[in-house]
């Protein structure tokens, strides 16, 4: 396991054992999980509705891991998998920790993450450990912090794409993880990587910061690089990305991304959870604005050499296929059987390198089990080695399939029940967990896509699906949240609620016309709503409008379009009506559901992780060092006491620096030096009014024993400095505290003289 | 072996099939009716998923399912927390928190009749990589209280064991007794 990442678990175990001492804050623990990826889960304020009534599930425990969250109540992990890149054995350990902590199920995101649910808290450091053994980190998984980075899985072998992007998603995915620049975020924040403008993988459109490959000519010589967009998201308002630059040189992209981190971090909002993504700090500042200032703060930024030194990775990056094509005996490829033939239509893509393809193994809703997991892995092995990725339509990938070898993986895929068709037809519907199991779900978007999607597999084995009809995205999400990325669908939906003579009934908003082409190009335009229960007959009525109605080769889009608005209106008043409870009780209750529905169970969602000011982590981190101190000095290993209780009083006093000078070097001598001229020398930390603290000796024992060079180092000595660190945190979160009261009054003073201001 | 996490799950007969997404109803019924010993929290569905865990409901001490790994129905049940008292002892509560969904399950008005749960078939499994990875040792380790609470459930019928040979998949042995063994009898033999 490397280094870093074992020590970051280490570090969030010791902050497990602190919550349980009730030495951190729920707020500052939330965000703490989230960082790690592990997030909240519906009913885990202990209430549920259980179709009769409100009730309290009665936990063994009373403690919490966040603001109304319980300590017991199972959570979701969230794992992030860098542009969808898995090997065979990070595949078999994702089946082993999804079996022994969760429900023996891995569900991909439309964000190529994996997600296990019900997980306990306790489980998270052994889980993380395992994974972080195979190389995986669930490090800012959720969060106010950089997502996984995602990119196009058909990189390296598409016959459309500029160059493969893989490399250079890899790359920002580890630059930017944990970099200090994208830790005081006020919101989360995506970056997705895009070989081609015009295919969908990518869906640069919908992401904070997008890169799109391109090459151009200079001086006879082929240059690579990006077109980069920014302030793309969906969410309640979509908003398109726009064009930063159309031509930024591979050698510039992390910078580029690190400068619009910092203008994100220092600018965004951090008050209002609902305007602090970076579409509306764009929509704020202008483009031109945030483009000068981007490139002001990147031209301040101190040069750091990873920069460029990835760039020998991308001249190294070689997928290698486990077989040679020179092995490829055509006549394999002309199997008879009508199912493969069927599968091979919609499942397989030609790579352009000849002789391979990739194979999609179609999920249903993004689930495998464990066992398929496991045994995918072990076909992966002999087919593919180490080439498979997630896609963002919740399906696995193997690259670099001889075609020949396609009638043996199909019987293989079959064996493991993953041999299903449909790959991106109308019968690979995409869907967030909904009220499944977010606490910020509306309405059953699993069950209305589990509905769907049987349905259609069901039509399609019958020949009852025309195959423009087939064509078709339907995506939907539980909320206008839009982790199912309902405005990309052909016909999308999202949950809402209605009521309708007293009681609370399901629906689904329709939004019809957006695309999935182009990067996400087009977002769907909203309509009206629908009762849950009707949806899929209301989806019927809609594709025979269509297939009667449509000009050749009209796409739905186009049809959309041209029949405007009121038209699509009308089809869907035909269906939003809803009998009353007394006729038909059944459209009360939501898909696969059948608790009279309610919305009681919505509570405040993580999505938007808890605003904690990065000298918050600091402080704690700092706690958390001088508490190895506490550990080395009982194991009698001195000098690493004492030096660790030095070290947290250096983390502290950085901390605090940095809320005034963001870019100081985590360097000793830079640290005390800053720290004396910024906060001893001015006494701002040992202000008069600061109570216990106000003495200025808590601040000299950091000076103190900095100054110590020649230090030999005594148990006494480690004992006393232990203590000293402590007291010295200790001043340190008064003095933060103190300084953010000044702040806060500062600023409500600004905004009754803005207030005054604007009265006179 | 300090063994916690673990589960048992009891085979259905073959040939009865029925609709699993009956089980969501009674499932949500159980909740409310607090059915179960565990502390019920919510039902989980994955019927959409060929030969997966079916329709699960899901417990703060462990997670119940009609599960259908490899095509083989059972009733499932495995243990997530901490559990008092030796190992045998824990077996045993396991399997009787295993049987008594089995039980309740196969009465179930929304099941029909249509699931009779053989009490002679059951798979046992480890579900705890660390502490009982799938070894010989692992398993010379286990196996006497396996067997302990085999005695109980079979008093002294004959039984072949069966272990799961791939070092991949959990620590895991199928379990097959000679003759009927209902599953209220082995209840009893349990409490």
């Amino acid at each position: 396991m490397p280094v870093e990442l074992a020590r970051e678990i280490d570090v969030f175990e010791g902050q497990i054992e602190l919550k349980k001492l009730g030495k951190i804050e729920d707020k500052l623990f939330a965000e703490t999980r989230l960082r790690r990826g592990a997030y909240g889960q519906r009913y885990d304020n202990g209430q549920r509705h259980d179709g009769i009534a409100q009730r309290s599930l009665a936990y063994p425990s009373t403690r919490t891991k966040g603001t109304d969250t319980l300590w017991d109540a199972p959570g979701m992990q969230r794992i992030k998998i860098p542009f969808g890149g898995l090997n065979a054995q990070q595949m078999e350990v994702l089946a082993d920790v999804a079996e022994e902590y969760s429900d023996a199920i891995c569900h991909i995101t439309t964000r190529q993450d994996v997600q296990l649910h019900y997980v306990h808290i306790d489980d998270t450091p052994d889980l993380m450990r395992r994974l972080a053994a195979a190389g995986i980190t669930t490090r800012e998984a959720c969060g106010n912090s950089v997502r996984n980075v995602t990119a196009c899985s058909l990189a390296g072998v598409c016959r459309c794409e500029a160059f493969d992007t893989t490399p250079y998603a890899k790359a920002m995915a580890y630059h930017l993880l944990g970099h200090p620049d994208t830790q005081d975020m006020g919101r989360k924040f995506k970056v997705a990587f895009s070989g081609c403008k015009t295919s969908s993988c990518g869906l640069t459109n919908i992401h904070d910061l997008g890169f799109i490959a391109k090459t151009w000519s200079s001086g006879g010589v082929t240059r690579r690089g990006f077109e980069v967009v920014v302030g793309g998201g969906l969410g309640a308002v979509p908003y398109d990305a726009q064009l930063f630059d159309a031509t930024v040189p591979e050698e510039e992209i992390l910078p580029l991304a690190q400068a619009v981190c910092r203008v994100f971090a220092r600018l965004g909002e951090k008050r209002n959870r609902g305007r602090a993504r970076l579409k509306f700090l764009l929509e704020k500042l202008g483009l031109e604005e945030f483009r000068r200032l981007v490139l002001e703060e990147r031209r301040i930024l101190r040069p750091d050499p990873r920069w460029t030194e990835y760039l020998g990775d991308v001249e190294r990056h070689h997928e290698a296929p486990i077989k040679a094509a020179a092995d490829l005996p055509a006549a394999q490829t002309q199997a008879d059987d009508a199912q493969f033939q069927a599968w091979r239509a919609t499942n397989v893509y030609a790579q352009r390198q000849p002789g391979y393809v990739v194979a999609t193994v179609t999920l249903p809703l993004g689930d495998i089990t464990s066992w398929q997991m496991r045994q995918l892995a072990a076909l992966a092995r002999r087919y593919v080695g180490d080439n498979i990725r997630t896609t963002v339509e919740q399906n696995i990938v193997l690259r670099w399939v001889l075609e020949a070898d396609l009638p043996a993986l199909y019987a293989e895929l079959t064996r493991l029940d993953l041999a299903l068709g449909g790959a991106g037809k109308i019968e690979d519907v995409v869907a967030c967990p909904g009220t499944d199991t977010c606490k910020l779900g509306i309405a059953a978007s699993r069950g209305l896509a589990a509905e769907l999607h049987e349905r259609y597999v069901q039509r399609q084995k019958d020949g009852q699906i025309d195959p423009v009809t087939r064509d078709l995205h339907i995506k939907m999400s539980g909320c206008f949240n839009s982790c199912g990325q309902h405005h990309l669908a052909d016909i999308g939906f999202y949950g809402v609620s209605r009521k309708i003579g007293g009681a609370t009934v399901p629906h689904f908003r329709v939004l019809m016309g957006g695309e999935w082409e182009n990067n996400g190009a087009t977002y769907g335009l909203t309509i009206g709503a629908v009762p849950s229960k009707r949806i899929p007959e209301f989806i019927d009525h809609v594709t025979q409008r269509y297939l009667a109605e449509r000009a050749p080769d009209e796409r739905f889009k186009a049809y959309v379009t041209r029949i405007g608005k009121k038209a699509l209106k009308q089809m869907v008043d035909a269906f939003a009506t809803v009998p009353p409870y007394a006729v038909d009780r059944s459209l009360y209750s939501d898909w696969r559901d059948p608790r009279e529905f309610t919305t009681a169970d919505i509570t405040t969602g993580e999505c938007a992780g808890e605003v904690v000011m990065q000298i918050e982590f600091d402080l704690q981190a700092a706690e958390q060092r001088n508490f190895e101190a506490q550990v080395y000095l009982e194991q009698g290993e001195v000098a690493k006491a004492d030096e660790a209780a030095y070290q947290s009083m250096l983390i502290a006093a950085r901390g605090l620096v940095r809320t005034q000078f963001w870019d100081l070097p985590d360097e000793p001598e830079r640290i005390v030096g800053e720290f004396r001229t910024r906060f001893y020398d001015t006494q701002l930390f040992q202000s008069p009014d600061a109570g216990q603290y106000a003495g200025g000796k808590f601040a000299l024992y950091l000076l103190n024993r900095h100054a110590d060079r020649e230090r030999s180092f005594t148990a006494d000595k480690a004992r006393h400095l232990v203590e000293e660190a402590q007291l010295f945190i200790e001043a340190a979160y008064s003095c933060h505290q103190r300084l953010s009261e000044h702040r806060t009054l500062a600023l409500a003073g600004a905004d009754a003289g803005a207030v005054a201001e604007a009265v006179s | 072996m300090d063994l916690h996490k673990f589960g048992i799950k009891f085979f259905a007969t073959p040939g009865k099939r029925f609709d699993i997404l009956k089980l969501i109803p009674m499932y949500h019924r159980w909740i409310q009716h607090k059915a179960l010993q565990d502390l019920l929290i919510d039902v989980a569905d994955y019927s959409h998923v060929p030969a997966g865990p079916g329709v699960m409901l899901i417990a703060h001490e462990g997670n119940y399912a009609l599960d259908e790994t490899g095509h083989e129905r059972g009733v499932l049940y495995y243990s997530k927390r901490r559990l008092d008292g030796e190992l045998p002892e824990r077996f045993a509560r396991v399997a009787a928190r295993a049987l008594t969904a089995a039980q309740l399950m196969s009465e179930a008005e929304e099941v029909g009749g249509a699931l009779t749960i053989d009490g002679n078939r059951l798979q046992f499994f480890a579900n705890d990589r660390l502490a009982a990875p799938n070894t010989d040792a692992a398993y010379a380790e286990l196996e006497p209280a396996l067997k302990s609470l085999l005695e109980r459930l079979y008093e002294g019928v004959p039984y072949t064991l069966t272990r799961e040979l791939d070092p991949r998949e959990r620590l895991s042995v199928r379990v097959h007794a000679a003759g009927e063994a209902p599953v209220q009898t082995l209840l009893e033999r349990l409490a």
